[in-house]
């Protein structure tokens, strides 16, 4: 009975940081996929200095590891402006994730044919529209797959923003079992619940493929 | 595109520097500018009415975190009482233990309480209050010991196990073998703790000195008994760390440690929280 009773303690407690790793997860996702998209599009369609300034970012963002990344923008940028660990964290996690989130949707962009854009421009549109309402369209179905691969990559991610103070589920995980011993316990709570939190993102993002999917 | 990327990585790097000069500035400054008007950052904390103390909690009995989610522990307990005291509000933030002193340096936190010791290579990043609790040892020795000890002394002439290469295995070569108190084939050194302790329980030797807190739990699980708890063959203790040049911080708190310690404070919350 004491090990039901410990285990839903354990239980309850971890899972309020299940709240701030979907915060920061969800937080995360959105900042990349505007990074990522704005810095594909400037990498494929961008005139050459926009081209050269996406390549660096994806480049150096993706050579630094996510940890110091958020070390970084913690210590350094939220020195000018003051943030609290959550956004910090989130942010930097969000900024990092966009030039993984980047290189996917450049994978998507480029394997639209490019007679498309040569076609819609020929009927008139501007460059912009083209993108709007031609590429962008196909690039996003194409981009789904990858894209969900990156959501359970940053879901997994968010242990990280821990270094700079936020309390998420492994956080609670190794305070629970700092006061019980009981690490084998706490982190297989930890454990059961990343695996749901991932199981569910999949399961959606799923579903919007199939939605979405282009009918030969 | 090639220039382009090259020009690029030019700025890239004109950034970082730029960011590196920033980052040593304030660093700089707050050393001469803390004590001249009343902008110090005591003066901060109580305009702010609160004060940002950062620790690890992950460390009981000094700091963790109850099933309802509460900071307990002595540190916490010392920081909620000394926070009293100065009038201000305690806000308390988890951080990896290894992300403390940055947090400090960079101004997030104002103190960091987390059974740190002031070693020398954190002295450079941030300053220390006065110790607030000693690093105690402690002699133990089987259930059916009939020794008395009253001072660390007392342990001349005993068979006497320690750990290899700690503070305590030096007190004993320095005050008991080098003195000619004890015959150096009587001081045992172990690779570990609970193997010395395990031949304490057994009758091969008479004692065992270590560090207090983990002697008492060690105590516990082999059947042992705590003969006696002292400062004296110790070094060094836990201190609060603070920014660096926040000479007015500093002075209020060592103050208000000093008057903890000497007003039975300090020892009634070590008391409540079960340490030595």
């Amino acid at each position: 009975m004491d090990v039901v009773q410990n285990l839903v303690t354990t239980f309850n407690f971890i899972l309020q940081g299940v709240w701030v790793t979907i915060g920061v997860t969800l937080v995360a996702l959105s900042v990349g996929l505007v990074f990522g998209v704005a810095m594909a599009m400037a990498r494929v369609y961008g005139p050459p200095f926009l081209q050269a300034v996406a390549a660096v970012y994806s480049v150096i963002v993706r050579a630094v590891p996510v940890v110091v990344i958020i070390f970084i923008l913690f210590f350094v940028i939220a020195r000018f402006v003051n943030l609290s660990p959550f956004w910090a964290g989130s942010l930097a996690l969000g900024f990092a994730s966009g030039a993984y989130q980047s290189e996917i949707f450049r994978g998507a962009f480029q394997a639209v044919p490019p007679g498309q854009m040569i076609a819609a421009r020929a009927i008139g549109m501007s460059k912009l529209q083209a993108i709007q309402s031609i590429i962008l369209p196909q690039a996003v179905r194409l981009a789904l797959p990858a894209w969900g691969n990156e959501a359970t990559l940053v879901l997994k991610d968010s242990t990280l923003v821990f270094v700079v103070g936020v309390p998420e589920i492994l956080r609670r995980a190794q305070q629970v079992s700092a006061r019980t011993l009981e690490p084998f316990m706490a982190f297989s709570v930890a454990m059961l619940l990343y695996l749901i939190l991932t199981l569910v993102t999949t399961q959606v993002l799923q579903w919007f493929e199939r939605r979405y999917r282009l009918q030969m | 595109m090639k220039k382009h990327i090259v020009m690029s990585m030019l700025l890239i790097a004109a950034l970082l520097a730029f960011s590196a000069c920033t980052a040593v500035q304030p660093a700089a400054q707050r050393p001469g500018a803390a004590p001249a008007e009343g902008s110090g950052k005591l003066a901060q904390i109580k305009a702010a009415g609160k004060i940002v103390v950062g620790t690890s909690a992950d460390y009981p009995p000094y700091e963790s975190i109850d099933a309802d989610g509460n900071f307990v522990g002595f540190d916490m307990d010392l920081i909620r009482a000394i926070g009293e005291r100065m009038g201000v509000e305690v806000e308390i933030q988890d951080m990896p233990f290894d992300s403390l002193i940055a947090a400090v340096q960079e101004g997030k936190l104002d103190a960091v309480i987390a059974a740190m010791q002031a070693t020398a290579e954190r002295e450079e990043k941030v300053d220390f209050t006065i110790p607030y609790r000693m690093t105690k040892d402690a002699f133990a020795a089987a259930q059916d010991s009939t020794l008395v000890m009253e001072k660390p002394e007392d342990a001349a002439g005993h068979s006497i196990g320690v750990q290899t290469g700690t503070v305590q295995e030096r007190w004993v070569q320095e005050n008991l073998v080098a003195t000619g108190l004890t015959p150096a084939d009587k001081v045992f050194s172990y690779e570990r703790a609970d193997q010395a302790a395990l031949d304490v329980a057994n009758g091969r030797i008479e004692l065992l000195l270590m560090d207090a807190e983990p002697a008492m739990e060690l105590a516990k699980q082999t059947g042992l008994k705590i003969l006696l708890i002292t400062e004296s063959t110790a070094e060094g203790g836990k201190s609060i760390a603070i920014p660096k040049g926040a000479s007015d911080l500093k002075a209020e708190l060592d103050r208000i440690i000093q008057e903890m310690l000497e007003d039975g404070t300090i020892q009634r919350i070590q008391e409540a929280n079960g340490l030595p």
